[in-house]
């Protein structure tokens, strides 16, 4: 039987910097899925989570990064946050899941990938 | 189905579809990635659980792992062992049902299998 999905995603191949990239996002009613895949992969599993982190206080809440699966290293924490943190805010502080095999880990490469992923919105 | 934005064979592709299982309609939503698939299954749109399995060429059981939500419930482990084992690829599955018993999830791994058999494309 045919019911209408009860997730919503949106997908978007694009070549950022050269490297052909791929993006779904899935909303769900807790969370938000993020897949940004340079290598057709799932690679590392980001779980970004706004209601663990500490402090916030003033400002914009902290968000906490854990590595599911994968090289759990500072450079893997930091992309995660810069790609992704605009969406839990966005989504109005939902953690999000991200799925990200990048070849390219650059400023810029980053910068660009966070556009195509800004361009997925289901949130 | 309802991907936007063009899904090309070769890149990852979405696939939703659905089963009324005894008493319950069930949704599932699948991504299929490179030697990978990610397979979501619930009654509402939760994410609430994430396991991961692959086959392991020295053991006939596939090694797996729980990486989000409570680890001592082995639904999603199970669900992605056993699929793990049919496809021979990585398997990320996320289960958000209530219902966890044996012949229930008999019930989700033969919908799943029914699907995989008519649109093999989609996997």
């Amino acid at each position: 039987m045919a019911a209408s999905p009860v997730v919503t995603s949106r997908q978007r191949a694009a070549v950022v910097r050269g490297v052909p990239t791929e993006v779904v996002c899935t909303a769900f009613s807790n969370a938000v899925l993020v897949v940004a895949t340079q290598y057709g992969k799932m690679g590392t599993l980001v779980y970004l989570d706004p209601g663990r982190a500490g402090g916030g206080g003033l400002g914009r809440p902290a968000l906490a990064t854990r590595v599911l699966l994968g090289q759990d290293e500072p450079l893997v924490h930091v992309c995660a946050k810069n790609l992704v943190a605009f969406v839990s805010q966005e989504a109005g502080n939902k953690p999000v899941l991200l799925a990200m095999a990048l070849k390219d880990k650059t400023v810029e490469g980053i910068q660009a990938l966070r556009e195509v992923i800004r361009s997925c919105q289901v949130w | 189905m309802e991907a936007a934005g063009g899904g090309e064979a070769a890149g990852i592709a979405v696939h939703d579809f659905s089963g009324q299982l005894g008493e319950q309609l069930v949704h599932f939503h699948a991504m299929r990635l490179r030697d990978s698939l990610f397979l979501w299954v619930g009654a509402a749109p939760a994410l609430a659980s994430l396991a991961v399995a692959m086959c392991n060429p020295r053991d006939s059981v596939p090694v797996s792992a729980s990486l989000l939500g409570d680890p001592s419930d082995p639904a999603a482990v199970s669900l992605a062992r056993r699929l793990a084992r049919k496809t021979k690829k990585q398997i990320f599955v996320s289960y958000n049902l209530q219902n966890t018993d044996s012949s229930f999830s008999l019930l989700i791994e033969n919908r799943i299998k029914e699907e995989m058999m008519a649109f093999p494309e989609k996997f």
